[in-house]
């Protein structure tokens, strides 16, 4: 190996080292995580900067959702933010027309999205790629008209809530529901149910090819995705003192919600979290520099992800060090075993090239 | 096999037109019959790929599937695993009917597929393809837990015995051709099948290779799993199987041992001539 190679595979290996001390100390990250995020309003953050952490959180609950479904299980979901509408009008309707307790109400937001999930999911679960988004985007749709046409939501005038309670109690409810998604998270990828999921995929008809029951597992992502969207959307209905169908089922924050994901690394747990806290930042800084230029400033993120980053922050780390361990664990394996036997026959690198009777009936 | 169905089974053939060169009672190898396809007929539209079949594979056996491009041998594969429903016919897994079944249930009872165009889990690494398709990880209770140490050391042990441990961590999908084809084989063993179907395991590799896999599918043999194979390299049919099956146009022309199907006139024109 040439110095300049052996230099170049040094800082590979630095890289991989990183990440792998990263991931082996992922619960004690989150654990400071959690720590600091408490401190935060005894710290004297308040007003308008606190509203902004409650943001990052609301989002970083949402695109961590998403991923279960849309990163972990490869279905990309466009009507997630319907789960956050049911739990919103739960809570509202709780709140407001039965007269039940805040927490009970937001409690509830759960897992009524999660029986709306369900039923939803026996439907479009069987759909696969652009057809799966396409009915799911149909699926929110159909919740915004739903919930403008019945009276028990309010109609299109929707619900104005009084009697909330205070600021930090928000703020601590939704630090509390990003902590706990993000410890199941970060637990379930570890899990045999986590890895089935990243199975479903990588190639489903593999897995069903194994003795795997997809439909459980993507329909338990699904209802997983749904309680914790739903639980932040009971939340969100109170801490915003006004649900309709347009806030509720906000189509703007469907489409961030996946931007962050993606920028962040979908497929992992710490990739849709530091999307969200850097996009929710983003898009208040240019807000507040640049008031009304939000949305062009979002779309160019997208694109620019799309071309420059298409694993996302997190995703093109881990395919860096992916890269690395190839050169280093194939070289090496080449040289103590007989793996390089291993190789594929000259000039047919593509399964599909070099066999001339690959194809059959 | 009974003589029963060893009767049945030549009755058949004489009254179907196929040449069976040797009388099922005289091959060695005579398990239980772990699979069991009837008449299986499989049609697409006025094609119909596969015509009537009638096969067997006996507990232990390496059995060869063999027959020209578009005979109906993936057909019947894909029948046999759940993947497609035959439109005539029975499949029985031990004597089971397993017809109808899901591909996932199929699986489940004990049928492993290693498919014509190798498929792993690309995105995940090695180790993990390999506990994913642990098969004890297949219950309730599992599944919300880590992989158990026993998955560890079986993964481990059989990574090494196909020279694959040494890149545990690696993305899968950044791995060669003929090792994708070996971790997939180890993620079958690792799921501990009674049957394996393998759709041309020494497709697209070298001899080197082809070597290698023939001494594994040996092994994975002695180890109780009964194999039945589809390959269009001759030469690793008849050195490995017990039995061989031919088709032509989705119907069974032939089945023998190795040395009667090559010496067979029929398969000779329908196939082995083209060689």
């Amino acid at each position: 190996m040439s110095g300049e190679s052996a230099k170049a595979t040094g800082s590979r290996s630095s890289l991989a080292r990183v990440l792998s001390a990263l991931s082996d100390r992922a619960w004690l990250l989150l654990g400071l995580l959690v720590a600091v995020g408490a401190m935060l309003p005894t710290a004297g953050l308040s007003g308008f900067y606190l509203t902004v952490v409650v943001q990052m959180y609301i989002f970083a609950v949402l695109a961590l959702s998403w991923d279960l479904v849309g990163g972990q299980t490869g279905y990309p979901s466009f009507g997630n933010m319907a789960f956050f509408g049911f739990g919103a009008y739960t809570t509202a309707i709780l709140l407001k027309d039965w007269g039940v307790a805040f927490f009970p109400a937001v409690l509830a937001a759960g897992p009524v999205a999660v029986v709306f999930a369900l039923v939803i999911g026996l439907a479009v679960l069987r759909l696969r790629g652009g057809y799966f988004a396409i009915a799911t985007l149909g699926v929110l749709l159909v919740s915004v008209q739903l919930s403008r046409n019945f009276e028990f939501t309010g109609g299109a005038s929707g619900k104005i809530l009084f009697d909330i309670p205070p600021e930090n109690t928000f703020y601590y409810v939704f630090l509390a529901i990003l902590a706990v998604e993000a410890a199941v998270a970060l637990y379930l990828t570890r899990t045999r149910f986590g890895y089935v999921l990243n199975a479903i995929r990588d190639d489903e008809g593999r897995a069903t090819a194994m003795g795997v029951n997809t439909t459980y597992y993507k329909t338990a992502a699904w209802m997983l995705s749904a309680l914790f969207t739903g639980w932040v959307g009971g939340a969100w209905g109170a801490f915003n003192t006004f649900v309709d169908p347009q806030t509720a089922y906000n189509l703007g924050w469907n489409v961030e919600l996946i931007t962050m994901a993606l920028i962040g690394g979908a497929g992992t747990v710490a990739g849709p979290i530091l999307g969200a806290f850097g996009l929710t930042l983003a898009i208040f800084v240019v807000d507040t520099v640049f008031p009304g230029w939000q949305l062009v400033a979002l779309g160019l993120v997208i694109i620019a992800t799309v071309l420059l980053l298409p694993d996302g922050i997190v995703g093109t780390l881990e395919e860096r060090a992916a890269a690395m361990e190839y050169y280093e664990m194939g070289g090496e394996a080449a040289a103590d075993s007989s793996a390089a036997a291993a190789d594929e026959t000259p000039g047919s690198s593509d399964p599909d090239v070099g066999d001339p009777e690959v194809s059959d009936s | 096999m009974s003589a029963e169905t060893g009767s049945e089974s030549e009755a058949d053939a004489a009254e179907s037109g196929v040449e069976t060169s040797t009388p099922d009672s005289e091959i060695e190898s005579s398990g239980d019959p772990i699979l069991r396809v009837e008449e299986l007929t499989k049609r697409f539209g006025g094609l119909t790929a596969v015509d009537h079949v009638n096969a067997e594979v006996r507990e232990g056996e390496i059995v060869g599937l063999i027959g020209p491009n578009g005979s109906g041998k993936t057909t019947l594969f894909d029948c046999v695993a759940g993947r497609q429903h035959p439109d005539e016919g029975s499949v029985f897994l031990r004597g089971e009917a397993v017809t109808e079944w899901p591909e996932h249930r199929i699986a489940g009872a004990g049928l492993g597929r290693m498919f014509q165009h190798t498929r792993i889990y690309d995105g995940m690494s090695v180790l993990r393809n390999m506990l994913v398709s642990a098969s004890e990880d297949r219950t309730v209770a599992r599944l919300f837990r880590p992989p158990s140490d026993e998955a560890r050391e079986r993964a481990e042990e059989l990574l090494k015995r196909v020279d694959l441990w040494g890149l545990r961590e690696m993305r899968a999908g950044r791995m060669s051709f003929g090792q994708q084809k070996l971790l997939e084989f180890a993620m079958l063993l690792m799921s501990d099948p009674d049957l394996l179907l393998m759709d041309e395991p020494a497709g697209g590799i070298n001899p080197s290779m082809i070597r290698r896999m023939l001494d594994y599918i040996r092994e994975a043999n002695e180890g109780g799993v009964t194999i039945f194979l589809i390959e269009h390299n001759m030469d690793v049919v008849m050195d490995v199987s017990d039995r061989v099956y031919v088709l032509a146009h989705g119907e069974k022309i032939a089945e023998g041992t190795p040395e009667d199907i090559q010496s067979n006139q029929r398969v000779v024109d329908a196939y082995l001539g083209r060689e």
